[in-house]
């Protein structure tokens, strides 16, 4: 007890390393790891500050309408509808994509540049367990930024109504509309910006070329939709991401495109395809992204 | 159970690079030091055995685990510092190295129980909490050979683990190495192209070139002395070499040392008494003990001619 401090910290120091003889969870373990990892790291916490504001930023942004919204009904008393919940995520989905694009990049960019992959695959999990985790950790983060407004708003709503039991009793249906379209957005967003970041460690670029898909096919389908009048037009919102959104949230909650509406909405309304054509296709793209994804782990290099 | 088996391990890039040819070893645990010289295959072996690239053809187990099939069970035990830097500059050594953990199967608690050991082991304290961007070359290696560690495994495979470092830092590492290896009792695999350091750390040596096994043996073996003794005199060289020469002893001359085949005992009375006879000062005898780097010097060719008969 009264040795001098240097001599209690050597003594630290020797007692150091020991074996370890408790259990080893294995594979399992490995990806959950990486997963909360993950998902950790895409909102920034346990990064600095700097890292932290750009997902949190966006995370609260998305749910400004949701509490304008809730604030007005908490002010004027009967039921004021801004936002049906339907146009929730097409009202929000450039905030999605700049969330997406940021995220995807530092989620798969990071361990490329650092070289930390050869460190991941030389523990106790396989190539494709680490891009599914990743993968896992992105559709959940997505999920926050997706689920949570409407969440917020359907919560609020029955709050903020005369009789909560009542608008829970009334909008029971909205339910599994809300789960179905953000759960559905989410796994495709994560898959085009997983499989577009995959491609390249540099963050800048993948940034760009994640909302470049988004943006730019969305531009592109608008013009052609509206200008040409060909047949195959009719299909071009099958390849844009924004387009396709609408179209699956519309048809999950059985709801119709209105015309003059301008905008994706309205480019749906003329084209007028069939609600369930958005959700297979979007399961289609979905599915060959997370191939790509796979592929490309499959043969990094490391 | 060997630690180490491979057998006929071949790695191909293309038609032309050729990295692994037809390699089979088979190696018990100790402390094992692979030499080469660059690109002989050295880094290609031991990315194989961790399942970052595929064999080309042939197997290879490593602790009997099938390193292409049972990759995630047998890398549970396995502990790997890369040549290059491989660590994330915005995170602290310690939240890095309990994440490395986790991936290698450790539970939460563990993982970070473990952690602090194992940076207190290899000498990082109070840094340890900070991002590792500022960290110097030493310590960074000390992280990388911490996240090697700290899940206790069987069987470090280190490569190039004093890259870069200053020659205290070399040593210290080295030290660090060997005392994991002898005192731990973890299985080491260590790659240099410094022969040096593998004399000191290893007791098994492994040399390849162009892919090929050149040799593996016990250090010992490596490092036998060679039956010459080496006689350095004040002066008159050539006159105690004459003297002994009459004798019947095999002399060659450089410059005031006389290098003198043993056979036997003989040659140390002879040379006594010739240094007594002629007067002159004996500076020294000594056996000329053949160091690891004499195996990849060609043979001077007088000193192999003495020892020959």
């Amino acid at each position: 007890m009264s040795q001098p401090a240097e001599h209690v910290a050597g003594n630290i120091y020797d007692l150091g390393y020991q074996r370890y003889g408790g259990v080893r969870l294995g594979r399992r373990h490995a990806v959950l790891a990486v997963y909360v990892q993950s998902l950790r790291s895409a909102f920034g916490l346990g990064r600095r500050t700097s890292s932290k504001i750009i997902p949190m930023g966006l995370a609260i942004v998305v749910l400004i309408p949701a509490s304008i919204q809730l604030g007005i009904a908490a002010i004027a008393p009967g039921d004021v509808e801004l936002i049906k919940f339907e146009n929730y995520l097409g009202f929000v989905e450039i905030i999605l994509a700049l969330f997406c694009a940021a995220v995807a990049p530092e989620l798969l960019g990071r361990d490329q540049r650092t070289n930390t992959l050869s460190l991941y695959f030389s523990r106790a999990l396989l190539r494709r367990d680490y891009a599914l985790a990743k993968f896992g950790a992105l559709v959940s983060a997505m999920l926050v930024v997706t689920l949570g407004p409407l969440v917020l708003l359907f919560a609020g709503n029955a709050l903020g109504s005369d009789d909560s039991l009542d608008y829970l009793k009334n909008n029971a249906d909205q339910v599994l509309p809300i789960v179905a379209s953000t759960a559905m957005l989410s796994i495709f967003f994560a898959s085009l910006g997983l499989a577009v970041a995959a491609q390249t460690p540099r963050r800048a670029f993948a940034t760009g070329g994640v909302l470049a898909l988004f943006v730019v096919s969305s531009s592109f389908v608008s013009i052609m939709v509206n200008a040409a009048s060909e047949d195959y037009s009719r299909y071009l919102p099958l390849v844009s991401p924004f387009h396709l959104v609408r179209g699956f949230t519309f048809f999950f909650f059985q709801a119709s495109f209105q015309s003059g509406t301008g905008g994706v909405g309205g480019d749906l309304y003329i084209v007028d395809l069939p609600g369930a054509v958005y959700a297979l296709a979007t399961l289609g793209i979905t599915a060959v992204a997370a191939a790509l994804l796979l592929r490309r782990y499959e043969r990094i290099a490391a | 159970m060997p630690l180490l088996e491979t057998h006929e391990l071949t790695k191909r890039y293309g038609s032309a690079v050729t990295a692994l040819d037809s390699l089979s070893l088979n190696l018990d645990p100790g402390v094992i030091g692979l030499v080469g010289a660059n690109g002989a295959g050295k880094s290609t072996l031991l990315k194989i055995l961790l399942g970052l690239i595929a064999p080309t053809s042939g197997s290879a187990t490593l602790l009997g685990f099938d390193v292409l099939r049972q990759g995630p069970e047998l890398r549970q035990f396995v502990g790997y510092m890369p040549e290059h830097d491989c660590l994330p500059t915005d995170m602290t050594a310690t939240d890095f190295v309990a994440h490395m953990a986790q991936v290698s199967g450790l539970p939460r608690t563990a993982a970070r129980e473990r952690t602090a050991e194992t940076l207190r082991h290899v000498g990082l304290f109070e840094e340890r909490y900070r991002e590792m961007r500022g960290y110097s070359t030493g310590m960074k290696q000390r992280v990388k050979l911490a996240q090697a560690l700290v899940h206790d495994p069987r069987v470090m495979l280190l490569d190039e683990p004093t890259n870069g470092l200053d020659p205290a830092g070399r040593d210290e590492m080295l030290d660090l190495v060997h005392r994991t290896g002898a005192e731990f009792g973890i299985a080491i695999v260590m790659s240099s192209h410094l022969l040096g350091e593998i004399e000191r750390v290893c007791d098994h040596l492994v040399v390849i070139g162009n892919g090929r096994l050149v040799r593996s043996d016990a250090i010992a073996t490596f490092t036998a002395r060679t039956q010459v003794l080496a006689v350095e005199v004040e002066s008159s060289a050539d006159r105690v070499a004459a003297r002994l020469r009459d004798k019947g002893l095999r002399v060659i001359e450089e410059g005031r040392t006389l290098l003198i085949g043993l056979e036997d005992d003989r040659p140390y009375d002879l040379i006594r008494d010739a240094v007594v006879d002629i007067g002159v000062g004996l500076v020294r005898i000594e056996q000329r003990r053949q160091s690891l780097e004499d195996l990849f010097r060609p043979p001077r060719p007088e000193e192999s001619d003495v020892a020959a008969s």
